[in-house]
């Protein structure tokens, strides 16, 4: 199986930055989310965590260094984490942290309500 | 084609806010958006949380008049954008973030029902209906209503908003939030 990268970028639209590594299972979503069709970008990435999920069935490390995301990229990355949940329902090993700025109070209480929606075990980690 | 009358900039420079520090009329066109939101990330506040905060209420409120608008934009024929108003004030202890548009006589019950309900909210109430309607599968939940819990969420103070006629077809939405610095 095939690493998925994604180079970010910074032009009308936001692109995030995208590692997700079929060999070692550490994956990292990070940058601003902006995009100009929001689905179509993040229906890649569950995909490929998805034929993951069925094929190397590995450990999944998962990193989230978004500092900036619209409402529409937010329901994405609630079906990520929600994917992510069902996975370790399953059996399936992961861990997710979630990096943000110290004094970014929004972004925290972002990931507490992903945390309270999807019941699944992210770690706050302040920068 | 003759102009129906004079306009003098002078009347719309006295009806602003001394201390306003972007107005902008026309089509919410993503060129423009980029241009404008670059500039509230890195010289408004200059990346202080308050311009972060401005950045966010900014995409939220400029995508629904970029979507949602009833005054359309044709320079670009294959493309139909939203035309609206967008004001920035800066004073003393808080910006003023102001965004108006032309809707639809019809969309304006839905308009008023929801900014009322996301007012009588308090905190957690309104981050539990933020994750209600994010949890609805897409074809259920309006994009514009998200964003204007999220525009609520992020200014924390109400959504200042009026509603002005102006036919039998169509009425202007005014919406104003303040964002403490």
């Amino acid at each position: 199986m095939e690493s998925l990268k994604i180079e970010g970028s910074h032009g009308a639209f936001f692109v995030p930055f995208v590692d997700f590594n079929a060999n070692s299972g550490r994956c990292e979503l990070s940058g601003e989310s902006y995009l100009e069709n929001t689905s179509e970008f993040y229906d890649k990435l569950l995909e490929w965590l998805e034929t993951y999920m069925e094929n190397i069935k590995k450990p999944i490390y998962f990193n989230i260094k978004l500092t900036y995301f619209n409402t529409s990229s937010s329901r994405a990355i609630l079906d990520i984490l929600n994917l992510l949940k069902s996975y370790e329902d399953d059996g399936g090993q992961i861990r997710v942290n979630w990096y943000y700025e110290e004094d970014d109070l929004d972004m925290e209480e972002e990931i507490e309500d992903y945390i309270f929606d999807t019941d699944l075990d992210i770690n706050k980690k302040a920068f | 084609m003759s102009l129906k009358k004079k306009i003098n900039l002078f009347s719309f420079r006295s009806i602003l806010e001394e201390n306003v520090i972007i107005s902008y009329k026309g089509p919410f066109d993503r060129h423009i958006l980029f241009v404008i939101g670059d500039y509230i990330k890195t010289t408004i506040g200059k990346n202080s949380k308050a311009s972060k905060k401005i950045f966010n209420i900014f995409i939220e409120l400029a995508q629904n008049i970029s979507y949602y608008s009833a005054e359309i934009n044709k320079l670009d024929e294959k493309k139909e954008i939203g035309v609206g108003t967008l004001v920035i004030g800066d004073h003393k202890n808080y910006y003023t973030f102001r965004t108006g548009n032309v809707v639809k006589k019809n969309d304006i019950i839905p308009i008023i029902n929801k900014c009322e309900l996301i007012n009588s909210l308090d905190r957690d109430s309104l981050r539990k209906f933020k994750r209600e309607q994010r949890a609805l599968p897409p074809s259920e939940n309006d994009g514009a209503h998200i964003g204007l819990i999220k525009v609520a969420l992020t200014s924390s103070n109400p959504l200042d908003f009026q509603i002005t006629n102006i036919d039998d077809d169509f009425s202007y939405f005014s919406i104003s939030v303040k964002i403490n610095k």
